[in-house]
């Protein structure tokens, strides 16, 4: 049986077989089913007894907060749903899992989770890597730098030869999920009698973010922007102005969010600068963007911008690689293309790729953490077998 | 005593350019940040004043100084953005420490960037080679009291370098940000009379190499200063970002930040003393300022790392004439021989031959070269003399670190720890004893 990878993010839990030839498209059936807010049903014990009176409670939990698992009996029964019934995994004859973290993951939590997976799932394999070392290795290399925006976070990490320079490394606490308030905060100030619900925020966030060509041309929009009607599923209509282009440039901008850092670009500038210089050249030319804030594409639902004398909008990539150029060309990150023969949403889901490329690797050459070394070491062997 | 081995410890060390932090057993600290903090005094706005009651204005306005409060910005994250008003302050001043600072930075390292929980591990601090007792009480008591840490020990920073490397006897030769120390360890143990340390550092590097390149005539324009636009396909301006609330200690350390840059990428240590003379026609190398500028550097390549070796170099670079201290400060080469001759005879052959090389700046090129042709040249002819430093500069520079790590993860070291228990029951002083 193949091994079972899982990219447990703060919005989408991205799971599947590690298969050779994997669709993608099995990977997103699952991932639309367990978005992470999910909707459980608790049923109180005595329940069934009152006869046809069921309590039934609908309680939204997030276990992933910020990249990191806080919930973790959510996270269990979230886990026990998707291996059991999902992936068909019989109790008693479990298979081997590999696990994608973010960065800076603390010893107590990485601990915490081989003790759930060998003592409540009882799997016979066990293996944890880093999200921005498997983004990486989905695009072929295994030095670089990725810049992984997420949903509750982003992760800034330069690999060298698979090893990551923690000390180089950066996490913000700021992602999609900012983005969307953000978004819900324009939205209310310019419709304010229309009531949206968050999910539907996200969804026009999804839609509707775009990034405007450089700093300059997004001040103009400032005065000249399409105001567009969209229709909720309830019937309401709203104008969404100028909140495509806040939320395309408040990564490059953070003061947008209220928050006092330097843009992205920058930030990854000033990451790659700490690192000694022999491999800088290599980590310059190996960037990669990932995560589903960087999918952000460009604009193509109203008529082409120079018609109607609009400022073009620009998808993220092409803006971060834009804002790049400008840096000097010693320090200059450019941007990497996937191979051809990888799937076409990569960067949503690169970290997961990246997973299942290094179970094919890991396992069959026993270097994950097996059953017998867990019983016999505890929960630390985790630290001495996966880096 | 503290026997659980299964939670690792901490290992931390506040050094006077970087503080490292990370868990024992690993093989690289995973924190490293900046130990200066951006400091913004906030004057706190006394608004119970009340004009009725006389006599509370002038209580008042005594105490207008003690609402003054400021708010500290720690780690290179935070540092590294601009504001308004911010000081830079190390907590090293004058061999006074402001524990408030040294708090703060450690509570960034715990909380901000290894993200745990100091109840929960036991802490091995480094410190200087000439720690005085009165500072490793409050540094302990600092640590019990506010972090409630169950375990503590602290050990020297030549001890640790000197496992590092695994041996039990040598002479280490540590050259840091802030200054140059040079300890023999023997048997684990510092013999503090032969503990030497003369203020030539990382950083007074870079201040000549920043005041030799204004002498010449190149602006150091710090990051925030600028900010560059496409005109044209290919073509780039340079606009000059103006901050006038930027207070002068950011600038000056943003500027440190560039200069240091241009120093590790391009000094080298001269095989021979330098020469005004001699170096005059070396070939130039370039160097590309983050603004596009580019800088050539001659001999200052040499000159700049040599001021190690002969510190009466620093008074030939204009705009440092003010560098004089009141104790005539000797070279790298005089301070291995002077301390290695404070030492009783029977060791001075193993000190020589094993001769210890750490700290940041000890990973220029060249250093470990020059280093023992000058001893050969001094030391006493019977001797044998062995530089050791490791190929790898990171570990060089984090090899304090480094042997903190390997020595809270043996197993023979659990019982050494000094606990939360003993503390309670022995007061601070005790660790005088336990920690020696």
């Amino acid at each position: 049986m193949e091994a079972v990878v899982v990219d447990a993010g703060s919005k989408l839990l991205k799971i599947g077989f590690a298969s050779p030839d994997q669709d993608p498209a099995l990977v997103s059936i699952l991932t639309i089913l367990f978005i992470m807010q999910t909707k459980m049903k608790r049923v109180l014990e005595d329940g069934d007894g009152g006869g046809d009176v069921l309590m039934v409670e609908e309680v939204t939990a997030d276990p992933v907060v910020r990249g990191f698992i806080r919930d973790w009996d959510a996270m269990e029964d979230l886990l026990r749903h998707v291996l059991y019934i999902d992936l068909g995994w019989e109790v008693g004859d479990e298979g081997q899992i590999l696990f994608a973290e973010p960065l800076f993951t603390p010893k107590a939590i990485r601990e915490q989770l081989v003790q759930l997976m060998f003592e409540t799932f009882n799997v016979s394999g066990f293996y944890a890597s880093e999200q921005v070392v498997l983004s990486l290795y989905a695009v072929g290399r295994i030095s670089g730098c990725t810049v992984d925006i997420g949903h509750g976070k982003i992760d800034i990490a330069p690999v060298c030869e698979g090893a990551v320079q923690h000390i180089a490394s950066k996490r913000f606490q700021i992602g999609g999920i900012d983005l969307t308030n953000l978004l819900a905060q324009k939205l209310k100030k310019s419709n304010p009698l229309v009531k949206i619900d968050i999910s539907e925020v996200e969804k026009l966030k999804e839609q509707y973010a775009c990034c405007a060509e450089d700093q300059t041309s997004f001040e103009e929009t400032e005065n000249k922007c399409p105001t567009e009607t969209h229709t909720l599923p309830d019937g309401q209509t709203i104008t969404i102005g100028r909140g495509g282009y806040i939320v395309g440039e408040a990564l490059f901008e953070p003061s947008i969010l209220g928050i006092e850092e330097y843009g992205i670009v920058e930030q990854l500038v000033r990451s790659i600068s700490s690192v000694s210089s022999e491999n800088l050249r290599q980590l310059l030319e190996n960037t990669m963007l990932c995560g589903g804030t960087a999918s952000m594409t460009a604009r193509s639902s109203f008529p082409p911008a120079c018609l109607i004398n609009l400022p073009d909008t620009l998808g993220f990539e092409e803006r971060f690689q834009k804002e790049a150029n400008l840096c000097s060309s010693s320090i200059r990150p450019s941007l990497i293309k996937p191979p051809e023969y990888m799937p076409e949403n990569l960067s949503k889901n690169s970290a997961w790729m990246g997973g299942a490329i290094l179970a094919k690797v890991v396992f069959p050459q026993n270097q994950h953490v097996t059953r017998g070394d867990y019983d016999e070491t505890g929960p630390t062997i985790v630290h001495k077998k996966c880096f | 005593m503290y026997g659980g081995d299964e939670v690792s410890a901490i290992v931390l060390d506040l050094g006077s350019y970087t503080c490292k932090a990370g868990y024992a057993g690993e093989d690289s600290p995973k924190a490293v940040f900046p130990s200066v903090v951006g400091s913004i005094d906030q004057v706190g706005v006394v608004d119970e004043v009340k004009p009725e009651k006389d006599s509370e204005i002038t209580y008042d306005s005594k105490n207008a100084d003690k609402t003054k409060t400021r708010k500290l910005y720690v780690g290179s994250q935070a540092l590294g953005y601009r504001r308004d008003q911010m000081e830079v302050i190390s907590p090293f001043k004058d061999g006074v420490v402001d524990w408030d600072i040294v708090d703060n930075i450690w509570n960034h390292a715990f909380r901000e960037c290894l993200l745990i929980d100091p109840k929960e591990h036991p802490m091995l601090l480094a410190e200087p080679s000439s720690n005085t007792p009165q500072q490793r009480e409050k540094a302990a008591e600092l640590m019990f009291e506010s972090y409630k840490v169950p375990a503590l020990f602290v050990a020297k920073n030549a001890v640790l370098t000197s496992f590092s490397s695994g041996r039990a006897t040598s002479l280490v030769v540590d050259s840091g940000g802030g200054s140059t120390t040079v300890a023999a360890v023997h048997d684990g143990f510092v013999l503090q009379k032969a503990v030497l340390t003369s203020p030539v550092g990382g950083e007074l590097l870079t201040d000549c190499m920043m005041k030799s390149l204004e002498s010449k005539g190149t602006t150091l324009r710090p990051r925030y200063s600028f900010k560059k636009k496409e005109i044209r396909q290919g073509e780039f301006q340079i606009i000059n970002l103006d901050f006038p609330n930027t207070t002068e200690s950011y600038k000056l350390y943003s500027q440190r930040a560039i200069a240091s840059d241009i120093k590790e990428s391009v000094c080298r240590v001269p095989d021979t003393a330098f020469e005004e003379t001699a170096y005059a026609n070396v070939p130039m190398t370039s160097y590309e300022l983050p603004d596009g500028q580019t800088i050539e550097v001659g001999a200052d390549r040499f000159k700049i790392p040599d001021i190690l070796f002969n510190p009466s170099l620093v008074l030939t670079i204009p705009g440092m004439e003010s560098f004089t201290s009141s104790t005539s400060v000797s070279g790298l080469s005089q301070m291995v021989i002077e301390s290695i001759n404070r030492c009783d005879v029977d060791i001075r052959r193993e000190l020589f031959s094993s001769i210890l090389l750490a700290g940041g700046t000890a990973s220029m090129l060249q250093l470990k070269e020059r280093l023992e042709k000058d001893l050969m040249e001094e030391a006493p002819q019977a001797a044998r003399v062995k530089v050791l430093a490791s190929g790898n500069s990171t570990e060089r520079r984090f090899s304090v670190w480094i042997g903190g790590s390997i020595l809270a993860s043996l197993g023979s070291f659990q019982q050494m720890w000094f606990s939360k228990a003993e503390y309670e029951e022995h007061g601070v002083s005790y660790i005088q004893r336990r920690c020696p």
